[in-house]
């Protein structure tokens, strides 16, 4: 007989007997317990991404180093540069959440593996958004600096009166990048690693269905 | 309103308990995981049944959310123990005394089913429940050619696993 047949006889027989029968009372307790889902993992993270990122924008609003950048008079450059951010934010948060709710559990099961990993995909553009945001406002600051700062005009001007301007710009960006490429990677790596862990068998999962396809 | 819904889906899902502990028996292997198992799938099915509109039967609809939560939705709470006391499980779930070789092969063959994937194990799953391709398929979201080649797959999947 194949194999599965025996299974299958054997699945069905006794039914009512092998498994436990939970009372009205026990089902009814359950339901009032809370959800450990991925989903509400996943919607989680992203939330805190979300006040994550725009925690850091607001602590550096007292920071000294703030307050000497807005000796710059360089409104006309940040105050765009922080609206745009902001609008991205909402435009972020609102598809986000549009995502979100479109998750349901009652959808077959590659369409609800599809919608998570969209609702995961509009996080991870938000924190690519805001990777390359920080990396061009760090270069907008930095150009601003090298035109209006006291200090930096100062040294650039003992630079170049020894012939070293050029190496004083290559220095300055050199170490800008490095700084900046260090801190992406950390990020990136923890990213990594938390969703890497959280996504590891709906990715899995996700790819065998997709393998079924072709 | 709310204690009226909650009463008549308690009173659904206890009716039909059944199809939630046969999911949990096919992707859990011991009692605390089962447990654990039917504790989210009951709570997704709460939070889905009031979309639940009743076009389709409530066992039908059971069987998607179920098995989604088995599949995607479900993260285990703690780690449970593996493989080591799978043969006690299935033990102490069966009944009926089969002769020995029977007995023995029945028991290699849940070992078996348990070494699957998990979309493997939807497809097992739907199949010993009689579901027909079509409701395989929409179940599973792939189309129904699809779902009878990797039924197939299994099937020799199964017996290599059986006869290495």
């Amino acid at each position: 007989m194949d194999e599965l047949e025996l299974l299958k006889k054997d699945w069905k027989s006794n039914e009512d007997t092998k498994y436990p029968k939970l009372s009205y009372k026990e089902i009814y307790k359950m339901i009032l317990k809370k959800s450990s889902s991925i989903v509400k993992w996943i919607f989680i993270i992203s939330i805190l991404e979300f006040l994550l990122w725009t925690g850091i924008s607001f602590s550096f609003k007292n920071t000294d180093y703030n307050k000497r950048f807005e000796s710059y008079h360089a409104e006309n450059i940040m105050i765009p540069l922080l609206i745009l951010g902001y609008i991205i934010l909402a435009y972020f948060f609102y598809r986000f959440y549009i995502n979100y709710r479109t998750i349901s559990a009652t959808d077959s099961a590659k369409i609800l593996m599809e919608n998570i990993l969209k609702t995961r995909r509009t996080v991870k553009q938000y924190v690519g958004f805001n990777l390359i945001y920080m990396a061009v406002s760090a270069f907008v600051a930095l150009g601003v600096q090298f035109d209006r700062d006291k200090e930096m005009i100062s040294l650039m001007d003992k630079a170049s009166a020894n012939g070293e301007i050029f190496k004083f710009y290559a220095m300055t960006i050199i170490l800008t990048l490095v700084f900046l490429g260090v801190l992406i990677a950390i990020i990136l790596g923890f990213y990594y690693l938390i969703y890497g862990i959280l996504l590891k068998r709906l990715n899995s999962n996700y790819k065998e269905l997709k393998k079924l396809e072709v | 309103m709310n204690k009226e819904l909650e009463h008549s889906f308690v009173e659904e899902l206890e009716k039909n308990q059944n199809i939630v502990h046969k999911v949990c028996r096919i992707y859990t292997n011991n009692q605390d995981a089962h447990n654990d198992l039917f504790q989210e799938i009951t709570i997704q099915l709460w939070k889905a049944y009031p979309k639940f509109r009743g076009d389709s039967k409530f066992s039908t609809w059971m069987y998607r959310v179920g098995l989604n939560t088995a599949i995607t939705l479900y993260r285990k709470r703690k780690r449970s123990i593996r493989t080591e006391d799978f043969d006690a499980f299935e033990f102490k779930i069966k009944s009926e005394p089969y002769d020995d070789t029977e007995e023995e092969q029945l028991k290699l063959l849940y070992k078996a089913v348990h070494q699957l994937n998990d979309i493997e194990k939807a497809l097992v799953f739907l199949y010993l429940e009689d579901k027909n391709y079509k409701e395989i398929s929409e179940t599973i979201g792939i189309s129904e050619v699809n779902a009878r080649v990797k039924m197939n797959r299994i099937k020799t999947k199964l017996r290599t696993i059986l006869n290495p």
